[in-house]
């Protein structure tokens, strides 16, 4: 389980976060939602470790990891798959699959990778070939693919429907509630695509200029006209 | 026809040395995105402690051994006292920050083995070798060098393409978000690209060294060969630092022998200007590699 406490961010003048309080359970889905620039990259990169916190904490599964350098974060087992799907394009997709787990004992890592292939025909497949030569779905397998091969408990998601067409974008976040319920992984969704996260989120939490303004069921939060109207602008 | 043949065999042991310098150059560009213009002064500098070993202990593989170690120690503190400082300033503050590591090692040297120009022995004859009742310009030193430089690459070549060291190596040169957001320890990384390049650096220095002599500035020009080497083979590329490398060395040759010996620096940095006019990615580069 992912905690978040009073997490807050500054920019300069500029307070990115504001006293965010969070629960990610595992086992489902937390839709972080909200407009442009309502600070859902900035919660992200911070739970991340990329960016450092001027006050607040985070906590996963009881254990502080804000404070500590990134490649420490994923290790104590809570990947980010970053926006626009961050492939290495000069690496071929078994280089990429397996740069997520690298710093682990390599037959564990061998056994992750072969489920993942198994969960991913296409990347099996192509396994050989560089990784710019896959289309933007297929990266996005690879990228969440490379964050499971540091074996998490926890999976950040940073806008996977960047880019993708509908069809896809419904597939991928299909996979990630599999995902949340099959490995019991707690799983916080960054969208801008309120509806579709909404679909496959257990609890939606709607964020506005680096507050959190409303949790809910994510039903309720779908439900709710005003609310959609007020922050989302669709 | 045999004078041609005999330009190139010479050419072939400056080349293989040359390559060597370049793929320093390469691993430091391809590990922090700088070219090292301190590595020729790091080489020579770790070639005298190795002389110091020589001649200590009379043996060549412990001097060799030494100077390895000497060079990744030295590109170790270079890049941890001097680029790592300065790598938030821009690329420009870097570069000039490797040219004073470069004199600063040179004035280094000077005050502790002086300027005078020493010998180093070779562990075997450098003396042309007679097949078929001629003298060749080969030796069993110009073999031991060719050995050495392709056990060298062959080691690389395996290191970044087979292991998952390599891998995380590559990975942090590419992408070092990407690479710490999957667990690897990035400036780790760098660091230990620095010193391999330090080794690299090191051991073209000790084979160099008995074929010339050496002195704080005797490795100067071969900055210029490595340098233009490495960058018409693409700066990135393994491969095209060493088949440049060596090309440099087969056109000082041919230059040499056929023109003035002062003409082939001339002709090697006219090639480089061709080069950054007509493929500025260099021969091995891809122009377009990051699109997106």
């Amino acid at each position: 389980m992912l905690e978040v406490k009073q997490l807050s961010v500054s920019f300069g003048a500029v307070r990115a976060l504001d006293a965010v309080n969070l629960v990610v359970p595992r086992g489902e889905v937390t839709a972080v939602i909200g407009a442009n620039g309502a600070g859902k990259s900035t919660l992200m990169r911070t739970l991340a470790g990329l960016v450092k916190p001027a006050s607040g904490s985070a906590e996963l599964d009881g254990i502080v990891i804000t404070g500590r350098a990134p490649e420490d974060i994923v290790r104590s087992g809570m990947a980010l798959v970053p926006e626009g799907r961050s492939t290495i394009p000069e690496l071929t997709v078994e280089e990429n699959l397996h740069l997520g787990g690298l710093w682990r004992p390599s037959a564990e890592r061998k056994a992750t990778s072969a489920e993942i292939y198994e969960m991913f025909p296409v990347l099996a497949e192509r396994r050989r070939m560089r990784s710019d030569t896959l289309s933007g779905g297929e990266r996005q397998q690879l990228t969440i693919g490379s964050a499971l091969m540091c074996d998490p408990t926890c999976l950040l998601l940073d806008e996977p429907s960047l880019g993708l067409a509908p069809l896809i974008v419904t597939q991928i976040l299909q996979l990630v509630s599999q995902l949340a319920r099959e490995k019991n992984l707690a799983v916080l969704l960054v969208e801008q695509n309120a509806v579709t996260a909404l679909r496959v989120a257990t609890t939606g939490v709607i964020m506005n200029l680096g507050h959190v303004v409303r949790v809910g069921s994510a039903e309720e939060i779908a439900a709710d006209d005003e609310l959609r109207d007020a922050y989302l602008g669709s | 026809m045999t004078t041609f043949i005999d330009y190139l065999l010479g050419g072939f042991s400056s080349g293989a040395v040359i390559a060597l310098f370049a793929l320093a150059l390469v691993l430091v560009w391809r590990s922090t995105r700088i070219v090292n213009f301190a590595q020729v002064g790091q080489a020579m500098f770790t070639t005298f402690i190795a002389l110091a070993v020589q001649v200590a202990t009379g043996s060549w593989i412990l001097a060799l051994l030494a100077g390895l170690a000497a060079g990744a120690i030295l590109g170790l503190i270079v890049y941890a006292l001097v680029l790592r400082p300065v790598q938030r300033l821009d690329t420009s503050g870097s570069i000039i920050a490797t040219f004073g590591v470069l004199i600063s090692l040179q004035a280094l040297a000077s005050m502790i083995w002086g300027g005078d120009p020493k010998s180093f022995a070779p562990p075997v004859a450098n003396d042309g070798l007679e097949i078929a009742g001629r003298i060749w310009p080969i030796s069993w030193y110009d073999i031991l060098v060719y050995v050495v430089t392709a056990v060298l690459v062959v080691a690389l070549t395996l290191l970044f393409t087979r292991t998952s060291l390599g891998l995380s190596m590559r990975a942090s040169a590419f992408n070092p978000e990407v690479a710490k957001l999957s667990g690897i320890r990035v400036n780790r990384m760098l660091a230990f690209g620095w010193a391999l390049a330090g080794v690299v650096g090191a051991v073209a220095g000790v084979l160099i060294a008995p074929t010339a002599s050496l002195s704080p500035n005797s490795f100067d020009i071969l900055l210029i060969f490595a340098f233009t080497a490495a960058v018409v083979g693409g700066l990135d590329s393994l491969i095209g630092a060493v088949a440049f490398g060596v090309g440099t060395g087969l056109v000082l040759a041919l230059v040499t022998g056929y023109g003035e010996a002062g003409d082939a620096p001339i002709v090697v940095l006219i090639l480089l200007a061709i080069t950054l006019v007509v493929r500025p990615g260099g021969a091995f580069g891809r122009g377009k590699s990051r699109a997106v």
